[in-house]
């Protein structure tokens, strides 16, 4: 006779405890921690070439690549503290893997640690990394579809940014129709329009990055 | 695809709940699914069927419970099925709702065939 076992618990328990884990120390140390997460070729690493610069806060760098050191090498060059996963093959990160990456950051020195996830819309979504917040980040070359198209990680993000509008002349984008998807799916998300490159769209970014600070810290 | 790593830790706490049981061999998992966790469910039985090979749980038939969106409206109460989420209410138009079902990812339980049968 076969016997039944209940168990009725989470099947990612184990690495939901790394996640508890990692939020319960970014609380107690006032770390903003900020979970970025779009395609490959969106521009989360450019954003985060062209962000450290100008925020005038202590930051801190995890990159999340298949392969390659490429965007952490970036990152170094704008003297930010930086330490690369590579998750050979996988499609994500976990929290399991960014808890022994945290231990080459200097949590103690920091307001704000940046996690750039493999670029990918669908799984980096379903994984809590114990960050504060995820960010969704599209660019327009992808095309207006994307939010519906990718719910899960659209509903979940408290920041949506939608980037390269510099490039909305010469593509068929319908702006409105993008920000019309997001709002259905998340109309309390915090929303910009960025073109990197050129600067546009930073400082709205900034400002919006030291209120969320103070957010967490109380004040 | 992100099932691979689903299967891994799924297997993984399995392996871990059998250290200290007689168990013979797993032969049903049954798992329950929300519609909101991008899961494709023969994907996550092919994953399976490739890594249990040689582990306890080889041949375990995996049932999965798939799970519909279920939304409520904190403001009017009101109750919805969808089959995209949406984060504002058909009727009032509050933004102020909540997911209720959808994202869940549950080993609920386990057929196990016993080593030794029980002598009284």
């Amino acid at each position: 006779m076969p016997r039944l076992v209940n168990v009725k618990k989470s099947v990612m328990a184990a690495d939901e405890e790394h996640a508890s884990f990692i939020r319960s120390m970014m609380k107690q140390k006032g770390v903003l921690m900020i979970n970025m997460i779009g395609s490959p070729g969106s521009g989360k690493t450019t954003l985060l070439e062209k962000l450290l610069p100008k925020l005038n806060l202590r930051c801190a760098v995890i990159e999340g690549d298949v392969a390659t050191s490429r965007d952490a090498e970036r990152i170094a060059v704008t003297g930010t503290p930086v330490v690369q996963i590579n998750t050979q093959g996988g499609c994500h990160l976990e929290a399991n893997l960014v808890r022994k990456a945290l231990r080459d950051i200097p949590i103690d020195d920091i307001d704000v640690l940046f996690v750039e996830n493999v670029g990918n819309l669908v799984c980096p979504a379903e994984f809590d990394l114990g960050e504060t917040f995820k960010m969704a980040i599209s660019s327009v070359p992808e095309g207006d579809d994307k939010p519906l198209k990718y719910p899960s990680l659209f509903h979940q993000a408290r920041a949506v940014l939608l980037t390269k509008v510099d490039v909305l002349p010469y593509i068929k984008f319908d702006r409105s129709a993008f920000w019309r998807d997001v709002q259905k799916l998340n109309p309390g998300a915090d929303k910009f329009e960025l073109a990197v490159i050129e600067g546009k769209g930073l400082d709205d970014l900034i400002g919006a990055i030291e209120d969320w600070l103070k957010d967490i810290r109380g004040n | 695809m992100h099932e691979m790593s689903i299967v891994e830790a799924l297997m993984e706490q399995i392996i871990e709940m059998s250290q200290d049981e007689d168990w013979e061999a797993v032969t049903r998992i049954r798992l329950k699914v929300g519609a909101m966790r991008q899961i494709v469910p023969d994907i996550l039985k092919f994953c399976f069927n490739v890594a249990s090979k040689g582990t306890i749980m080889e041949n375990a038939l995996l049932e999965i419970d798939e799970i519909p969106l279920l939304i409520k409206c904190d403001e009017c109460g009101y109750l919805w099925s969808d089959r995209e989420f949406l984060g504002m209410c058909p009727k009032c138009s509050s933004i102020n709702v909540n997911l209720l079902n959808g994202m869940e990812l549950e080993l609920t339980n386990l057929e196990v065939e016993m080593k030794h049968a029980k002598t009284c």
